[in-house]
C-alpha cells in the first residue's frame, strides 16, 4: 500500500472503537445485571455559592452526577421556605442553577440550608456566619483596589528598592540573591499548586478538576517559555544561552505577578464569601510576606550589570504588583470556582519555568555554580522566608 | 397544590415531568397578609394593619391560597367512621393490606413508604367496647409485618411473634376494649424502620355509652425519614406535610369538636399538639372523665387522647406542633371557624 493509505489506516482503530463501544452500550445493561445492581445516585446538590443580600439569599447549585436531579424542597434552619430558581428545578448532569429564597436572614449567625431532591435525600449546607455579600459600589472597587495596591504593589516596589545595595555586593553575594529568587519561587509553585489542587477537590467531579489543574501548569510553563524565548531574542540573545539579567527579571515579574493575581483573588472571594477577617494584621502579614517577591526582581535585574531605569523598574513593580488588585476585584465580584482553580493552575506552570530559568541562570553565572554554599544556602533562605512571613498572613 | 393533583406520582415520571413549579414571589406577600386577616364577620380590630411582606407560616404552603376542606382522599384519614351503639358481640370486621408504596409526601418530594392500605397513616379502625372485632391482614409488602394493638387482647392476638410473612395473611381477633383512643402499628423487626416506614394508625374504642355527638376528627402526628438518616425530614398529621394548611379543616363556631389524637413520630422524643385562639379539654387516652383544660399537650410516641373543644372566635386559627422545628417543617394546619 502506499504512504498515503497507510496513514488513512489510523481511522480504522477509531471506526472499530466506535463499533465496540455501540455494542456495549446496545446491550451494556444486561453486562451490569451479570455482576449486581448499582446503588442509587446519591442525589446531593453540590452548593458552590451562597451570597446573601437584604431580605435575600442565592445558593448556587449544581448537579455532580450522572443522573438527572430535581430540587423539591428548600429549607432555612430546618423550616420550609418558599423560594424560586433561574430555570428548571430538574438538573442534568452539571446543569447549575441559583435558588433565590426571600429570608430575613440575620447577620453574623450561623445558618444551615437543607436542599431536598425529588428521593427524599436533604443536602445540608451551613454557613458559619451570615455576611452581606458585598455589591459592585464605587467604594467596595476602591477598598479592593486599595488592598491589592497594599499586598501587592507596595511590598514589590519596596523590595525592588533594593536593586542599588545588590548592585554593589559581590558576585558570590548575587549568585546567592538569585537564589534566593529560585527559593521563594519554589515555594509560591508549590503553594500555588496546593490551592489549585484543594480547590478542585471541591469542584463537582464531573468537570475534572484535576486535568484542569493539569492543563493549567502546562499552559502556563509553555506559555511562559515562549515568552522568555521571544523576549531574550528581541535581545539579540545568542541561541542556547541563558535568558539575560534584564529579561530574566521580566520573566520573574510575570511569574510572580500571576501568582499575585491568584492570591488577590484568593483573599478578595474569601472576604466576599464571608470566609475571611480582613484585619490590619493580615494585610500587614501579606506586605510583610509579599516585600521578598521584589527582592527576587532585583535580583536579575542587578546581575546584568547595565542600568536599569525608574521607568522599567516601575513597570516591572506593574507587572508583578497590579495582578494583585485585578485578582482581588475579580474574586470580591465575580468569583468562580473554576476560575480560581484556573488561576492557581497557571500561577504553579509560570513560578516552575521562571524557577527553571534562574536556576539555568544561576548555574551558567555564579561563581561555583549551583552546588556552591552560597547558592544553597540562597535557596534554602528564599524557602524559609517565604514559609516564616507566610505564618503572618496565615 | 401539586399534592391534590398527583399524589401517587412515581419517582421516575417525575424527574422526567417537563413543567417546573415555580413559586412566585409577590403573592406569597399578598396571601400572607391575607390570612393574618380575620376571614370572619367580627369587627378586625386590625382593620388597618399594613400587610407585611415577610414571609409568614402561609408562604410554606406555597402560591396557592388554602381552600377550606372539600373532598379529598386523606378525608377517610380525618373524619372516623361513626360509632355505633353499644351492642356486646356485635362483629366488627376490617380488611387490611400492607403494601410498599411510593407517596409524595411535600411537594415534590417522595417517600418511598410501607402502608396499611396504602396510605400513611393507615386507615382508622373504630369499634365499641364488646364489640368483636375482625381485622384480616394481608401482608403484599416486600418484608414480614403484624398489626400489633394497644389495648386488653390475648397473647397470640398481639402481633409480636406471630410474623407475617410477604404474601401471607393473618386474622385478629379479640372483644374490642376498653374504650378510649388507642393505636396499632405494625411489630416487626426491627421495629423502628417498620414504624417510620408508615405502619400505624388510630384505633378508637367507643364507650357503651356514647360521646355527645360532636365533629369528630382524627389527628394521627408523625415525621418522615426520607433520606434514611435516623433522623425526620419532615412532620405532618395525616399524611402530607402542610395538609391542613393547604386544606384548612372547617368547622362551625360554638359546635361540639372532638379531636382523636395520637402520636406515632419516630426518632423525636415527643411530638405536641397546640390549638390557637380556644382551650380544649384533654382526656388522656381517652378512658375517663379527668381531663386538663389547657391549648397544648405534649405525648411521646405511642401516647394518645382525646381532645374536645368549642370554639368562641370565627376565623382561621392555626393549630400546630408547639416543637416549632415540627410545625416548620409541616406538622401545622388550620382551622375554619364558620359563624
Amino acid at each position: 500500500m502506499s504512504a498515503r493509505l497507510w496513514r488513512l489506516w489510523a481511522l480504522v482503530p477509531l471506526l472499530v472503537l466506535v463499533g465496540v463501544v455501540s455494542a456495549f452500550v446496545a446491550g451494556g445493561k444486561s453486562i451490569v445485571s451479570l455482576v449486581g445492581t448499582s446503588p442509587p445516585p446519591a442525589d446531593t446538590f453540590q452548593v458552590r455559592r451562597v451570597e446573601f443580600r437584604p431580605g435575600e439569599i442565592r445558593l448556587k447549585l449544581t448537579n455532580p452526577q450522572r443522573e438527572a436531579l430535581r430540587l423539591s424542597i428548600v429549607t432555612v434552619d430546618d423550616a420550609v421556605v418558599p423560594f424560586d430558581t433561574d430555570g428548571p428545578r430538574t438538573l442534568r448532569r452539571l446543569g447549575s442553577t441559583t435558588v433565590v429564597v426571600p429570608y430575613h436572614w440575620v447577620e453574623d449567625d450561623p445558618i444551615a440550608f437543607g436542599l431536598t431532591a425529588a428521593s427524599g435525600v436533604e443536602t445540608v449546607h451551613a454557613v458559619a456566619a451570615a455576611v452581606e455579600t458585598p455589591a459592585p459600589t464605587g467604594r467596595g472597587f476602591l477598598g479592593y483596589a486599595l488592598i491589592g495596591f497594599l499586598v501587592g504593589i507596595v511590598p514589590v516596589a519596596l523590595g525592588l528598592a533594593w536593586l542599588p545595595s545588590l548592585r554593589h555586593i559581590s558576585g558570590r553575594w548575587l549568585a546567592a540573591f538569585m537564589a534566593l529568587t529560585a527559593g521563594l519561587l519554589t515555594f509560591l509553585a508549590f503553594d500555588a499548586l496546593n490551592e489549585a489542587l484543594t480547590r478542585q477537590a471541591a469542584l463537582p467531579p464531573g468537570i475534572g478538576g484535576f486535568g484542569l489543574v493539569v492543563l493549567g501548569v502546562t499552559v502556563s510553563y509553555l506559555g511562559l517559555t515562549w515568552l522568555g524565548d521571544r523576549l531574550s531574542r528581541r535581545s539579540e540573545r545568542a541561541a542556547g544561552a541563558v535568558v539575560p539579567g534584564p529579561v530574566l527579571a521580566l520573566l520573574v515579574a510575570v511569574g510572580i505577578g500571576l501568582h499575585n493575581l491568584s492570591e488577590g483573588l484568593a483573599i478578595g472571594s474569601s472576604f466576599a464569601l464571608g470566609e475571611l477577617t480582613l484585619g490590619t494584621f493580615l494585610i500587614v502579614g501579606f506586605m510583610v510576606h509579599n516585600i521578598t517577591e521584589g527582592l527576587g526582581i532585583a535580583a536579575p535585574a542587578a546581575e546584568g550589570g547595565g542600568r536599569v531605569g525608574v521607568r522599567r523598574l516601575a513597570l516591572l513593580a506593574f507587572i508583578a504588583g497590579f495582578p494583585a488588585m485585578a485578582g482581588t476585584w475579580i474574586g470580591g465580584y465575580l468569583t468562580n470556582d473554576i476560575v480560581g482553580v484556573l488561576f492557581f493552575s497557571i500561577a504553579v506552570g509560570a513560578a516552575a519555568q521562571v524557577v527553571v530559568e534562574v536556576t539555568r541562570y544561576v548555574r551558567r553565572r555564579a561563581p561555583g555554580g549551583l552546588a556552591s554554599g552560597h547558592v544553597v544556602g540562597g535557596f534554602l533562605a528564599g524557602i524559609t522566608v517565604m514559609w516564616a512571613t507566610g505564618l503572618l498572613a496565615g | 397544590m401539586l399534592l391534590t393533583m398527583k399524589r401517587t406520582i412515581t419517582r421516575r415520571r417525575f424527574l422526567g415531568a417537563a413543567a417546573p413549579l415555580v413559586l412566585a414571589g409577590a403573592p406569597l406577600a399578598g396571601l400572607a397578609a391575607g390570612v393574618a386577616g380575620a376571614t370572619g364577620t367580627e369587627p378586625d380590630p386590625h382593620a388597618g394593619h399594613t400587610p407585611s411582606s415577610y414571609p409568614g407560616h402561609a408562604t410554606m404552603i406555597g402560591a396557592g391560597v388554602p381552600s377550606p376542606a372539600g373532598p379529598h382522599e386523606h378525608d377517610a384519614l380525618l373524619y372516623p367512621p361513626p360509632a355505633l351503639p353499644h351492642e356486646p358481640g356485635r362483629l366488627r370486621t376490617y380488611d387490611i393490606v400492607a403494601s410498599d408504596r411510593e407517596l409524595e409526601i411535600i411537594d415534590g418530594v417522595t417517600f418511598a413508604a410501607w402502608t396499611y392500605n396504602g396510605t400513611v397513616p393507615g386507615p382508622v379502625i373504630r369499634a365499641t367496647e364488646d364489640d368483636l372485632l375482625r381485622v384480616s391482614f394481608h401482608n403484599a409488602g416486600s418484608h414480614p409485618h403484624t398489626i400489633h394493638f394497644h389495648g386488653i387482647h390475648p397473647a397470640n392476638m398481639d402481633g409480636v411473634f406471630e410474623i407475617v410473612d410477604p404474601g401471607g395473611s393473618f386474622t385478629y381477633e379479640f372483644p374490642a376494649k376498653p374504650y378510649g383512643m388507642h393505636l396499632y402499628h405494625c411489630h416487626a423487626a426491627p421495629l423502628k424502620k417498620h414504624i417510620h416506614k408508615g405502619l400505624y394508625g388510630a384505633f378508637i374504642i367507643d364507650p357503651p355509652a356514647p360521646r355527645p355527638p360532636a365533629l369528630e376528627l382524627v389527628m394521627v402526628m408523625h415525621g418522615y425519614d426520607t433520606d434514611g438518616d435516623g433522623a425526620n425530614n419532615f412532620y405532618a398529621v395525616n399524611g402530607p406535610a402542610f395538609l391542613y394548611a393547604k386544606h384548612p379543616i372547617r368547622v362551625k363556631r360554638g359546635e361540639l369538636v372532638r379531636i382523636f389524637l395520637a402520636n406515632l413520630t419516630e426518632f423525636d422524643l415527643i411530638n405536641s399538639f397546640h390549638l390557637h385562639g380556644e382551650m380544649f379539654r384533654y382526656y388522656p387516652t381517652g378512658t375517663g372523665t379527668a381531663y386538663e383544660y389547657t391549648d397544648t399537650v405534649m405525648l411521646c410516641q405511642g401516647q394518645r387522647g382525646i381532645i374536645e373543644v368549642e370554639f368562641t372566635h370565627p376565623g382561621r386559627f392555626m393549630f400546630h406542633a408547639h416543637q416549632t422545628e415540627f410545625t416548620e417543617l409541616g406538622w401545622m394546619g388550620y382551622f375554619e371557624v364558620e359563624a
